[in-house]
């Protein structure tokens, strides 16, 4: 088939149109959130909402006298930055191994795990944590976001090993390397860009992940996205602050993905490796 | 340095046989190439001297070692491979330096070794280039600096030309041959390319479906082939495959065309039964011009190929198809009738059934 430039440049509008329609999806609740951050709390719920009003901190004021918010902001670094970590230093070995053999059902078990309800895992959890007196640790937190982090870790990596021709591992092991040195002198320094893809879309997925820390942190390890639910229901909901806190949380995932956009981009439509 | 000794070797993928029982001595200092049709286990056998591939049954012998399990890492082996398989993400000079940085080698005696190979190889100006910065020829070199570094029992080389365009191949032939008489040490080339193993090997290893048809040297292959395989697979154009009937005193083609056996075999025609079917193979540059020789027959010329140094013509004589290589003087048009006979003692008799020599 052949296009006529007045066809590409309907294809030209469609796409345009279809964009703005995406964005305007994605980006309004956004906005609304942001905004509503800002507004008193009998103004979050007008309808229709109001675009013009006088901007107010109250929300931000409030959330920080009425709850340890920075307490909460590091119980969420730790947790998301050790499970981020050892989802990396689990996943990435196993992703190797995976596309080095071509035994793909770990992978798949990973996935299935990931693919299961949170809630399927919290109570055989709960009692395990509890019989080892380890509710409330930093550790139950991060060892069962390693469940969020690891298979991310490992889908995000299997394509950029797989990438990789065999023939540069096998000419490793022929001057020398054992299977230890072909992953770390060779096969790492290849995936870096699906290195850094990775442990962002993991540390996104870990910092916004809330059900286990629901039930496996106490009021010391509290997760931020966990603590923004008392806001829910206590009597009334406090939407303002609830705005509020969405907000603040919102933050750090996107700056890190402003900061790493273009890595994030080339390292996910591949090509790092080819050379 | 070390010779290679492979004894009823047998490799299978899954329930498919690729070799089914191969033996194969390799002498110290030989560069041997195997040669033969894509697909028929060359690289097989080569991973499996380098480790890359397991074994099913047999042994292999590097030196006095019996290898079949011991890993790649602890051959001291060397490979070039099709796709030169550098490393990305390292510089030519630490391509290079890897393998002797993986023996824990001193830093000055890398550097050293490096360098002295870069200079052999002519490479020394790129040692800080990345490969993707590199031609094909350039990335070439650096996959065999990388070998040449490490001074290992054996070289191996899979098809390393195969990617180079044709006259960078002439030239890097002739470099790879010169580079094994300076070396001294066992290679093993793999190629499809007959002209490849013909140049540059001290023995050919002729393979097809796993199996190894002849073993010799590039003019005991080209003079004496063992099969009609051989025969056909080595030398350009192929040689030209003739039905042909022994009678008295005569070998009979179709249509009647028929020389005296005495003037192709002067020596060997007492051994053929008469009356015995056979194939006659004849090379293309072993039809003489015999204008004044009248058991010379009558080829009808229809195509010509002009090379320049010679001259191909396609020809049909009785029920004959067949090309001869001519002196381009001759100027050969198509329609035009040569006298051609074939060269005394240069004629190969086969058995049609088995495809055997018959000597
Ligand atoms: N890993 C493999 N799994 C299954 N079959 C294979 C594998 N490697 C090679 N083969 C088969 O073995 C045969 C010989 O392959 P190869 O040694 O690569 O041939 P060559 O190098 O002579 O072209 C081919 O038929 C090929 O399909
Ligand atoms: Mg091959």
């Amino acid at each position: 088939m052949t296009s006529t430039p007045s066809a590409d440049r309907w294809i030209g509008y469609l796409n345009t149109v279809l964009l703005m329609v995406a964005g305007i999806i994605v980006v309004a609740p956004t906005l609304w959130m942001v905004l509503s951050s800002f507004k008193f709390s009998h103004e979050v719920t007008a309808y229709p909402p109001t675009l013009f009003f006088t901007p107010t901190l109250t929300n931000y004021v409030s959330l920080w006298e009425r709850t340890p918010f920075i307490q909460y902001g590091i119980n969420s670094a730790v947790v998301t930055s050790a499970s981020t970590a050892l989802g990396i230093l689990l996943g990435t070995p196993a992703a190797f191994v995976v596309s080095w053999t071509r035994i793909t059902w770990p992978a798949i078990v990973t996935l299935l795990a990931r693919m299961a309800p949170g809630t399927l895992f919290l109570l055989p959890w709960y009692l395990m944590f509890r019989q080892i007196d380890m509710i409330g640790s930093y550790w139950a937190l991060i060892l069962t976001h390693a469940v969020i982090t690891m298979p991310i870790v490992i889908w995000v990596l299997l394509p950029f090993f797989d990438n990789i021709p065999r023939s540069i591992f096998e000419a490793a092991q022929v001057d020398g390397c054992s299977p230890i040195r072909v992953f770390y002198r060779i096969a790492l320094p290849l995936v870096s860009a699906g290195l850094s893809v990775s442990s962002i879309l993991a540390f996104v997925f870990s910092w916004n992940y809330f059900l286990f820390a629901l039930v496996l942190s106490n009021s010391d390890t509290k997760t931020l996205i966990a603590a923004s639910f008392n806001f829910i229901g206590e009597g009334s909901t406090n939407w303002g602050a609830l705005m509020a806190a969405a907000t603040l949380i919102a933050l750090p995932p996107l700056v890190l993905a402003i900061i790493v956009q273009r890595w994030l981009v080339s390292g996910l439509t591949l090509g790092a490796v080819k050379g | 340095m070390a010779s290679i000794r492979i004894r009823n070797l047998v490799k299978r993928f899954g329930n498919v046989t690729v070799i089914p029982d191969l033996s194969l001595d390799i002498p110290d200092h030989e560069f041997v190439v195997l040669v033969g049709p894509s697909g028929c286990g060359k690289s097989t056998l080569l991973r499996i001297l380098a480790g890359l591939e397991s074994v099913n049954e047999g042994d292999v012998y590097i030196g006095e070692e019996r290898v079949n399990t011991v890993p790649a890492a602890k051959r001291d082996i060397a490979m070039v491979f099709q796709d030169y398989a550098l490393y990305p993400h390292m510089t030519v000079r630490q391509n290079m330096a890897f393998a002797l940085e993986m023996r824990g080698m001193s830093k000055a005696e890398i550097e050293e070794r490096v360098q002295k190979a870069a200079k052999l190889l002519h490479i020394d100006g790129l040692l800080d280039r990345r490969p993707k910065a590199l031609s094909g020829g350039q990335r070439q070199r650096v996959a065999m600096g990388r070998a040449i570094v490490r001074d290992p029992k054996v070289f191996l080389f899979d098809e390393p030309l195969s990617n180079l365009d044709a006259k960078l191949r002439a030239q890097v032939r002739a470099e790879i041959k010169a580079l094994s008489q300076q070396l001294r040490t066992t290679m093993v080339f793999v190629t499809h390319d007959q002209i490849e193993a013909m140049t540059m090997a001290d023995r050919i290893v002729v393979m097809q479906s796993g199996v190894i048809q002849q073993v010799g040297s590039p003019e005991e292959v080209y003079e004496k082939p063992a099969n009609m395989f051989v025969a056909g697979f080595i030398g350009s154009p192929s040689m030209n495959f003739i039905p042909a009937r022994m009678t008295d005193g005569e070998i009979c083609l179709e249509d009647g065309v028929s020389f005296p056996a005495e003037r192709l075999f002067p020596v060997r025609s007492q051994a053929i039964e008469a009356g015995q079917p056979l194939t006659l193979g004849v090379r293309p540059e072993h039809f003489l011009f015999a204008p004044d020789d009248p058991a010379a027959f009558k080829a009808q010329v229809s195509l010509v190929e002009p090379l320049g140094s010679d001259t191909l013509v396609h020809f049909t004589a009785g029920g004959i198809d067949a090309v001869a290589r001519v002196s381009p003087d001759l100027r050969p048009k198509p329609g035009d009738v040569l006298p051609l006979i074939p060269a005394p003692n240069k004629v190969h008799l086969f058995m049609p059934e088995t495809g055997e020599a018959i000597c």
